[in-house]
């Protein structure tokens, strides 16, 4: 084998290898790192709400210039609009958001020391539109403790807004148990310090999100008197993309509250920029297979009757293939370790950007993006193989 | 391997001629293992045609050759590399050594196909004809008289049922050419097998069975 290769390795082309090597592995990075980066991306676009279904539609009234100046009740829903409403054949169930009606205000801290205190509000919804633990979802007035469920954004708000400039900790979901929150309700000559504990967050919900129950008791102990017609409704309905919702909230100025459609559409562009890269990256490979494959048929060529001679002393065309065969395999696998380190790296660097702007995501495994490259590697070798393969016996019918 | 037979061989490029009065083309001959053949020729005759015929390496003929009863047209790549590795050894006119490799080292590549040969019995080989102190020269370097001799010893470094030798001793002397038919009769004797010479004039002096003019 020493001896074949010492005969073989004539001609082999150093810059030519070296230029497939670069362009083959420019184009494997860029293959990998657009399906790793897409796996690494999407879940920020497409993070699934627990709380709140798709199927449950959040309607409002549309607020115009006018209605903002005048008074307030334009903007609530009368009984006979959530008639109306219920009586459409979309409409499966219905409930109306109500808000608290007295002064709350609250403040934030981490492990017990106070960070930070604002006014706030709450709304509820019917619990059966609530998709939380019921035993985490109830209030009982003997122990007071709250849950809450808030907006995603608010997380965003507290992270980037205000820890980065108070160099504070920032906050993922899975460590909001540690936040403590206590509530101050005033109102109706009372007030009262509760505790609050954050359950979780909504991307669905632009609310402060609580208990039925506890805005129940709460309304009735510090403003007794006030109206709760409700500001927002949330609606079941039976397929959320039918035409018919749309139509029919256009109608009566209404408004829906989905964040879905946008993260749909930008995870739609997101697939189409990586599809795009992917297959320039791919294209790039194709090239510089096809660089190689000139490579080595030059090379067959230039040593064709040390081939030849090599057949008729008795090597099978099997053994005569296999030094070139190793050589592609040996470049190509380089390729494939190096593009996979270099990935990692890359990898490395942007997902601290990400991690840095979402705290809470899940980590997209790296297995596609490597599957992907054995695939890619596997199907490089073999053609290669059976490429030099075919020169060879093609020498040995003579036809070279 | 037992027998090499020509059925009415013919190649292809004499098909147009009609002067042909040879022993071999168009006629059936039988080689047996064992025999000493001597095929003398013109220049043009179709000789190296005929070692190529039976090394597989062209098929441009008429007419059957069988190995053992089996026809060689029929014979795949493997059974190829079987044949030319254990039953068929040619010294081929132009000996088809690799320049950039020393004068050991074209044997070597041979050898190490089979192992047949110690390398000790190589190197006697070696200076037995004169070429001893040329193991590591490059063959490119080498005259062409010596690299006959290369080219030989590596024909006798395998298992063979027959040594194909095409003009082995056109430029040897006769004292080198006398060790080289030694050497090569001995070899040919212990591994019982046949030869078939090729000749455009000075050919190997040996106990020939049989002589055919092309």
């Amino acid at each position: 084998m020493k001896l074949v290769w010492k005969l073989l390795r004539q001609h082999v082309s150093v810059p030519q290898l070296l230029g497939f090597f670069l362009a083959n592995l420019l184009g494997m990075l860029i293959v990998l790192l657009s399906l790793q980066f897409y796996q690494d991306v999407r879940p920020v676009f497409s993070q699934e709400d627990g709380f709140i279904k798709p199927e449950y539609l959040i309607v409002s009234k549309r607020i115009s210039a006018v209605g903002a100046l005048s008074s307030s009740t334009t903007s609530t829903f009368s009984e006979s609009d959530i008639q109306d409403l219920r009586s459409q054949p979309f409409c499966k169930g219905i409930g109306g958001f109500v808000a608290s009606q007295y002064k709350v205000a609250c403040s934030l801290g981490i492990k017990g020391v106070a960070q930070f205190g604002t006014e706030m509000f709450f709304e509820s919804v019917p619990d059966e539109y609530v998709d939380a633990d019921v035993k985490q979802w109830t209030f009982d007035p003997e122990h007071p403790m709250v849950p809450i469920i808030l907006p995603r954004t608010y997380l965003a708000i507290y992270n980037f807004g205000f820890a980065q400039s108070q160099s504070l900790p920032k906050i993922s979901e899975g460590v909001i148990g540690l936040v403590d929150m206590t509530i101050v309700m005033r109102g109706n000559g009372q007030e009262q310090h509760i505790e609050g504990r954050v359950i979780g967050f909504s991307t669905r919900l632009n609310t402060i999100l609580v208990p039925q129950s506890f805005i129940r008791w709460s309304n009735e102990k510090f403003a007794p008197e006030a109206d709760t017609s409700p500001t927002r409704l949330i609606v079941e309905v039976y397929n959320p993309t039918d035409d018919a919702i749309v139509k029919y909230m256009n109608e009566h100025g209404y408004e829906l509250e989905d964040d879905k459609l946008d993260a749909g559409k930008i995870t739609y562009f997101l697939k189409i920029v990586s599809a795009i890269v992917m297959c320039v990256g791919l294209l790039i490979s194709i090239l510089s297979f096809y660089i190689l494959m000139l490579s080595i048929y030059l090379l067959v060529q230039k040593n064709t009757e040390k081939l030849r001679n090599l057949l008729l002393i008795g090597y099978s065309p099997a053994r005569v293939s296999l030094p070139y065969q190793l050589l592609t395999l040996c470049v190509n696998a380089a390729v494939f370790v190096i593009s996979l380190v270099a990935l990692y790296f890359i990898r490395q660097y942007y997902m601290q950007m990400i991690w840095a702007m979402f705290p809470q995501m899940d980590e997209a495994p790296m297995w596609p993006a490597i599957l992907l490259g054995i695939t890619l590697f596997l199907i490089v070798t073999v053609l290669n193989a059976v490429a030099v393969r075919n020169r060879v016996i093609s020498i040995w019918k003579n036809k070279e | 391997m037992e027998t090499i037979k020509l059925l009415d061989t013919l190649p292809s490029v004499f098909e147009k001629r009609d002067d042909l009065t040879s022993e071999v083309w168009h006629h059936n001959v039988l080689i047996q293992r064992s025999q000493h053949v001597l095929i003398e020729a013109n220049s043009g005759a179709g000789k190296s045609s005929l070692l190529s015929y039976i090394i597989g390496y062209r098929q441009d003929y008429f007419g059957r050759i069988l190995f053992d009863d089996h026809d060689i047209r029929s014979f795949h790549v493997s059974d190829w590399v079987q044949v030319r590795q254990h039953n068929l050894s040619l010294l081929f006119q132009d000996l088809r050594l690799f320049p950039e490799l020393t004068a050991l080292e074209n044997v070597e590549i041979k050898n190490n196909l089979t192992g047949f040969k110690p390398r000790k019995q190589i190197v006697e080989w070696f200076d037995a004809l004169g070429i001893g102190d040329k193991l590591d020269a490059k063959v490119a370097h080498m005259s062409f008289g010596q690299q006959q001799r290369v080219a030989m010893i590596r024909a006798l470094v395998q298992p063979f049922d027959f040594l194909l030798l095409d003009e082995p001793i056109s430029h040897l002397d006769e004292m080198n050419s006398r060790v080289m038919c030694d050497i090569m009769l001995q070899e040919v004797h212990s591994q019982g097998a046949g030869v078939i010479v090729t000749s455009i004039g000075k050919h190997m002096t040996l106990p020939y069975d049989k002589t055919y003019s092309l």
